[in-house]
């Protein structure tokens, strides 16, 4: 492992000199290199990528990232020791896809542009990886987005394998077996914490389309503020609820009567006239608003306010109610 | 006239009848099952007294009966005609919690607390504690909906009586 470290040294000779993607192409080969190096005592193969260190290829940098892909997983603590942000850097770039070949060479593209810039700019700030942590978490977002449901497809695919990978694990090197997961800088890449993260997410989505339900829940940040203005509107929903019931039960004995008396007008004009003009209600049958449906085929009322619908929702019901009421007194009649 | 009156009843109620907007879908068949059963339960009880948990019983079922594409309806008619002896139920909200939990503190802690209240957010759904907590949170939704629905149904009837 002392091999890997001292490779690098020779390299960065004319640092200075050269021109900043050539500097970047060359760090990154640098890292890939001690990467492989600590490694090469397994695989033989590698040995070969090394020797061509010098050339700035992109076919080599595609064919090291996909050993990088093979290897990565067998790193972890290792890496610990000297690289630090570096490791997590690479940790964090490293896109993993589901095929057990080498990737074809759009996805790698994205991926090496995504990965270059991270890594190149971890190395320039000498391992402060603080400064760019946001930006590569953007990048990464975004194809952490298209890949996040393969990704949860292929956690569940990969038992056995993935157990092996994580950083407690041996440091043994398997071959091309991995499902891979694209996950975030400095975070964890452990099944169970993708699998966190994926749960939480779907949380904090539905705790946003609740904001969206209550009445003013926009404007407080944080789910435990937000949580509690749902749980009050539920309460005073319920109270709500009881409080009318209540009135109902005092109202119930003159219920009947002063719906029969109103009904029979409005049951006889309504099926006349269409807009029916009733001469204590007007009716509005036609003015009630379309409520659309959600996507998700959950009733979605966002559109209603209460307050205003309430009218129009009262002169409806009121017919609705009467025309109900004489419905099944013309049944019980019979 | 007469029958033609009533064939079409179920016709007239829509100007488009497949373009009938979910809310009031939801609202007819509310007040088409409160509305006969308090009538009927005007007439069934011979005292004058109507007893107010008879009454926010029907007013329960009528719920739990219109809305029952959700599962939360589900849990709450099993309630419903689990005890179905009114004196049995006596607080307010009695009917809605199916296990009190012990208060369980957070200590402290910001997740600690977030699941205090989504615990709290299960007593309050019917049915909630024995469902995980995503589905705990989609069906929240669809029963605050369902909630500010038969809040402006009860309200329409009462003031119809006022």
């Amino acid at each position: 492992m002392l091999e890997g470290l001292v490779y690098p040294e020779s390299l960065s000779l004319s640092y200075a000199d050269m021109s900043v993607p050539e500097r970047l192409k060359g760090m990154q080969q640098h890292q890939q290199i001690e990467v492989l190096s600590q490694s090469s005592n397994d695989s033989p193969e590698l040995l070969q990528i090394l020797q061509f260190h010098g050339s700035n290829n992109d076919e080599l940098l595609q064919s090291t990232f996909s050993h990088f892909q093979m290897l990565e997983s067998g790193f972890g603590t290792k890496y610990n020791m000297d690289f630090g942000p570096s490791h997590e850097a690479m940790d964090g770039c490293i896109s993993r896809t589901s095929s057990c070949q080498i990737d074809p060479a759009d996805t790698m593209g994205v991926m090496l542009k995504n990965s270059v810039e991270s890594r190149a700019i971890s190395l320039k700030n000498k391992r402060k990886s603080e400064v760019k942590t946001r930006e590569e978490e953007k990048t990464d977002k975004k194809i952490k987005v298209e890949a996040e449901t393969e990704s949860n497809i292929n956690n569940k695919e990969a038992s056995s394998d993935t157990s092996k990978e994580t950083s407690k694990g041996d440091s043994e090197i398997q071959k091309l077996d991995y499902i891979h997961v694209r996950a975030r800088r400095g975070q964890a890449t452990d099944r169970h914490s993708l699998a966190e993260r994926a749960r939480r997410e779907k949380i904090s989505k539905k705790m946003k389309y609740l904001q969206d339900l209550v009445p003013g829940c926009n404007t407080i940040t944080g789910k435990a503020g937000v949580l509690d203005e749902i749980i009050n509107y539920v309460q005073s929903l319920k109270r709500q609820v009881e409080f009318l019931s209540m009135k109902l039960a005092v109202l119930n004995p003159e219920l009947e009567l002063a719906v029969e008396d109103l009904s029979v007008n409005q049951f006889q004009a309504y099926f006349t006239n269409f807009p029916v003009v009733i001469a204590s209600k007007p009716s509005v049958m036609v003015d009630l608003p379309l409520f659309p449906l959600d996507q998700q085929g959950s009733l979605d009322l966002s559109v209603i306010n209460p307050n205003q619908t309430s009218i129009d929702a009262v002169k409806f019901i009121n017919l609705k109610t009467s025309l109900i009421i004489l419905s099944s007194c013309y049944l019980s009649g019979k | 006239m007469e029958r033609q009156i009533i064939n079409k009843k179920k016709r007239v109620f829509s100007v488009e009848p497949n373009k009938i907007p979910p809310s009031e879908v939801f609202r007819r068949k509310y007040t088409s099952h409160l509305v006969p059963a308090l009538k009927k339960l005007n007439m069934n009880k011979n005292s004058p007294q109507i007893n107010q948990l008879s009454v926010k019983h029907e007013v329960d079922m009528a719920l739990a009966l219109s809305a029952q594409e959700f599962s939360w309806s589900r849990f709450l008619l099993q309630k419903l005609s689990s005890s179905n002896n009114p004196t049995t139920t006596s607080s307010s909200s009695n009917g809605i919690r199916i296990q009190e939990r012990s208060g369980k503190e957070g200590g402290g802690d910001e997740d600690g607390e977030t699941e205090e209240k989504l615990r709290e957010l299960q007593k309050l759904l019917p049915g909630g504690e024995e469902m995980n907590v995503e589905e705990m949170l989609s069906e929240i939704g669809n029963y605050i909906k369902c909630l500010e629905l038969q809040t402006i149904a009860l309200k329409s009837i009462v003031q119809d009586t006022t």
